[in-house]
């Protein structure tokens, strides 16, 4: 009797625990979506997703996170996946892709989104990810603390603080830092790969004293610059031409940038595969990309677009070719390589050392 | 377990039901918890993190590349120098605690409690808006005219060392306090009566005896600093990383598997090597504030312990002679008035560094600007506007509430039973139970959190109320453990036995006799367990999701993104929360400390 009593009582806690515990797949009138954040998450939010869930009746669900790749990972492994819609590194879709990212159906675009896809290069409508954002990374500086003829033009300018006395910020990744201390030692661009880690991490020690910052977040520098915490950085070009488009003091240098595409990938098992799709094919349609952009300079590469868009604005793009002329090939590839040791990759690699030396 | 039914007292027992009356059996529901959720997770991190081929592979990598083991020196250094700072500064708070009078001592203690109860991540982040660019020190630096152009205060050791101690501050002073409070005072009287100066006195009388005091706060100072994560990271620069943020930033890397697993082990082991060394010097009683547990089978050992204490004791004060002395004599020559105004003006600052921050934060949270900056150059009250109508603040604040109140309610239910058990049964062990009980408080939270990760993936708890709410219980079952034991002791057995021979059946006795009397401590507990889940954030990182946002996420989030008012308005409500849950609490807290 007492045990039926104790076994009784057991039943009750674990269906109390279901009751909790259980997920609430059920509804698939939702879809999980990866945000960028700061005002490019906003006007996403604006133009893209506030219409798709008047028109579909879906809700977007955003989540702020700067990096996808590992817990998408993580999660398919457990079986857990928990994201519609990720956007991931170039290399990512190759390391990741066997493993942890669904096939992308393009029959399932509606036929605007194929207008878009039409023109586009192969390599950027893969099996596994489609390139729905040109990045670009450039010098920016403040226009009043280096105007005239003494702006800086290159990462040598850009190392160069007797000459461009003031703040640095940069990223503290080891992905385009690297590739800019390079160039400002006297490598050119048809050189950089594969990098000469320890001759780039010496140049990276001999800037490090005027770094006042190195940023994690796409939206530190923007940040940084405003407050005068840093006069010349390494930036995002989305968010400080958007700065730059509303009147801050702030210009945005090409010369010796890097060109890159933010990959859009459904992880495998994804809860609402469908919806994920629909809203994938919603981002691609022309028209509302375009207006996409005139909020947020942040471009989609496909000449269609590029047309539809505003030139006042598309002057920023990362894929204006009187940009991209003057940009380097950035190569995602080398980045994803294994490095020499065997064990990791080369973008894991270098940020143990840069780490090691920014710890210093 | 065969071994609690033998001894269980059969004192009122009917038949075959004696065995269901033993208190002990009030440690199981919590005991299993613990087991599942806390220790295998903690076990099934072990065998990840020697998965490497060969096995100790991952650990190689630890201590042999640069960047993590000198990291790992890096952090036992801030980790020293915090716990020394706040052992310096924090004893002359706790005596002006003691010393103080009437309002003046409530005043005082309210403004070193306070701090201790708001979330270390708001309190970071007043640190930050206190230093920023635009913040109330550049401001007044350049309105005196010591420089001209703002300072770049931020992001250095300093602040970090700074910060951190600020945070650890309350938990030093009320440790020492506590042993101070339990001073006999005619000790001092009677060596001031003898003769002694007062310096003598305090080298001689107070600091010997409230050394145990000093030592438990340091301790615990120190292991808490081991793990510290979201101080450093908010107020640090690459110079300053901390052993549990490197941690955090392998489980952004896609080949970290193991090797991050091995770098949580290291640092949970040094944690737990170091409490053990102190436990063995000086009694595990330090993790739960001193409360000796009646615990008969060990009895002995303890007593033998402290007799060997008493020796050390007398070597240590002949080097204490030995050195002090002749600086006391030197000290000796000042005018008398210097220690007691030493003790005053340290105190002051400490009380200024706890309570400023988060005044200027209340002050910004009404400002006009949309940037941080102080003084506000106008008033508005459109950061609340903006904090009330923004559905993704709402959703998280309901969702921490929701969160906190089940967290609550699963922390007392075990916590409070186990507390009854240990208190109220004859087990033997009872000692390492309550080790067990209340070993989450010393376990670095980013460890704890990796470890339930996966776990929690795999039972589909991630981002879900109840796995919420239970990773957070995991902290609240031992801040229940001991106050609830605490106040269970001080109830006057003889009147629980004394219902019992008249009749009353132990439901009975609990509702009518102890349930009363512990209540306040009960509520105390009920109020703290909640504040715990409410102000969690290192955990919920790990184990949230997309759909789950809670308040100190979206916090986390922002201030890493943008520093707004908006998170002034969210830390002034956690103030207001905290201030009222004192006030509410103040009955309970002023009879237990009469208790002493």
């Amino acid at each position: 009797m007492l045990e039926r009593k104790q076994v009784k009582g057991l039943v009750s806690a674990l269906a109390v625990m279901a009751v909790f515990a259980g997920p609430v797949h059920a509804e698939s009138t939702e879809v999980i979506m990866q945000d960028p954040g700061g005002g490019y998450g906003e006007a996403l939010r604006k133009v893209m997703y506030d219409p798709f869930t008047a028109e579909t009746g879906i809700t977007v669900v955003t989540v702020q996170e700067a990096r996808s790749g590992p817990r998408i990972k993580a999660q398919v492994e457990a079986g857990k996946t928990e994201w519609d819609l990720t956007f991931i590194f170039d290399q990512e879709t190759k390391l990741l892709g066997d493993c942890c990212l669904a096939d992308i159906d393009y029959s399932k675009m509606s036929e605007e989104a194929q207008k878009t896809l039409a023109v586009m290069p192969d390599n950027l409508k893969r099996q596994k990810g489609v390139a729905l954002q040109v990045i670009g990374v450039g010098l920016v500086y403040n226009k009043d603390v280096y105007s005239g003829d003494a702006k800086p033009a290159s990462w040598a300018d850009f190392w160069d603080v007797e000459k461009f006395p003031g703040q640095r910020c940069l990223p503290a990744w080891p992905r385009f830092v690297m590739e800019a201390a390079l160039m400002a030692d006297g490598v050119t661009k048809d050189q950089l790969y594969p990098l000469d880690m320890e001759r780039a991490l010496k140049k990276i020690e001999e800037i490090k004293p005027h770094v006042s910052k190195w940023w994690t977040t796409s939206a530190q520098p923007p940040q940084l610059l405003l407050d005068g915490e840093a006069d010349m950085c390494m930036a995002y070009t989305g968010s400080t031409s958007k700065l730059a488009l509303e009147g801050a003091p702030i210009e945005v240098e090409w010369n010796q940038g890097f060109v890159y595409y933010d990959f859009f990938s459904i992880p495998k098992d994804a809860p609402n595969y469908d919806n994920a799709m629909k809203l994938l094919s919603w981002r691609l349609e022309p028209a509302r990309a375009a207006e996409l952009t005139s909020n947020f300079p942040v471009a989609l590469p496909s000449s269609v677009v590029f047309e539809a868009a505003d030139p006042a604005i598309s002057i920023y793009w990362a894929n204006n070719p009187a940009n991209v002329s003057r940009a380097i090939e950035w190569s995602p590839d080398y980045w994803g390589a294994q490095a020499a040791n065997g064990t990791m990759t080369n973008e894991e690699y270098g940020q143990e050392q840069l780490n090691a030396l920014l710890a210093k | 377990m065969s071994d609690t039914s033998i001894s269980a007292p059969p004192a009122t027992a009917k038949g075959g039901r004696g065995f269901w009356r033993n208190p002990a059996l009030l440690l199981l529901p919590a005991t299993l918890f613990l087991a599942v959720i806390y220790v295998l997770p903690l076990i099934d991190l072990g065998r990840v993190s020697m998965t490497g081929e060969p096995w100790w592979a991952h650990f190689a990598r630890v201590f042999s590349v640069p960047l993590y083991w000198e990291s790992l020196i890096r952090t036992m250094k801030i980790a020293l120098t915090v716990a020394c700072l706040c052992a310096v500064f924090g004893y002359p708070t706790a005596l002006l605690i003691q010393r103080s009078r009437g309002i003046m001592q409530v005043l005082i203690a309210t403004t070193v409690i306070l701090p201790y109860f708001i979330a270390i991540l708001i309190r970071t982040y007043a640190w930050m808006v206190l230093l920023g660019r635009n913040g109330p020190i550049n401001k007044f630096a350049i309105w005196l005219g010591i420089y001209d152009q703002p300072l770049a205060l931020l992001f250095n050791r300093g602040t970090v060392l700074l910060g951190m101690t600020a945070v650890l501050m309350p938990l030093m002073v009320l440790t020492i306090y506590s042993s101070l409070s339990r001073l006999d005072p005619s000790l001092t009287r009677a060596a001031l009566a003898s003769g002694a100066g007062p310096l003598a006195v305090f080298w001689r009388v107070l600091l010997p005896l409230t050394l145990p005091g000093i030592g438990a706060g340091f301790l615990l100072v120190f292991v808490s600093a081991l793990g510290f994560f979201i101080t450093p990271t908010l107020l640090g620069g690459p110079a300053d990383q901390m052993f549990a943020m490197h941690i955090t930033q392998q489980a952004d890397s896609i080949t970290g598997e193991g090797f991050l697993q091995a770098l949580a082990v290291v640092l949970l082991l040094i944690t737990l090597g170091v409490v053990a060394v102190a436990g063995r010097m000086m009694g595990f009683e330090f993790i739960w504030g001193g409360g000796k547990l009646s615990d008969t089978t060990e009895a002995p050992t303890k007593t033998r312990n402290r007799a060997a204490g008493q020796g050390r004791r007398s070597l240590g004060m002949m080097v204490a002679d030995l050195i002090g002395w002749p600086l006391l004599r030197l000290l000796g020559r000042m005018p008398a008035a210097v220690g007691a105004w030493t003790v005053r003006g340290i105190g002051v600052l400490i009380i200024c560094t706890l309570i400023l921050p988060i005044l200027v934060v209340i002050v910004i949270s009404f400002s006009e600007a949309s940037y941080l900056t102080f003084p506000p150059p106008g008033w508005s009250l459109k950061w609340y506007e903006k904090f009330f109508s923004d559905s993704n603040w709402m959703t998280a604040f309901w969702n921490s509430l929701g969160i906190a109140a089940l967290s609550a309610t699963i922390a007392v239910t075990l916590g409070a039973s186990a507390a009854m058990g240990i208190v109220r049964s004859e087990i033997r062990y009872k000692s390492a139970l309550m080790l067990l009980l209340v070993s989450p408080m010393i376990v670095p939270p980013v460890v704890l959190g990796l470890s339930l990760y996966s776990l929690f993936l795999q039972m589909g708890l991630v981002g879900t109320y109840f796995g919420l709410a239970a990773a957070h219980a995991i902290g609240g079952i031992p801040i229940v453990v001991v106050i609830v034991a605490a106040s269970l002791q001080a109830v006057d057995r003889k009147l629980e036995q004394g219902a019992a021979v008249h009749g009353a059946s132990p439901l009975t006795v609990f509702r009518t006799v102890t349930l009363p009397a512990i209540a306040p401590g009960l509520a105390a507990a009920v109020f703290f367990a909640f504040l715990h889940s409410f102000d969690e954030l290192v955990l919920s990182l790990f184990l949230s999701s997309p759909r789950m946002k809670t308040l100190p996420l979206m916090l986390w989030a922002d201030i890493n993104y943008q520093l707004n008012p908006v998170l002034a308005v969210v830390s002034t409500l956690e103030v207001l929360l905290v201030v009222g849950g004192i006030i509410l609490a103040r009955p309970v807290l002023s009879r237990s400390r009469g208790g002493h």
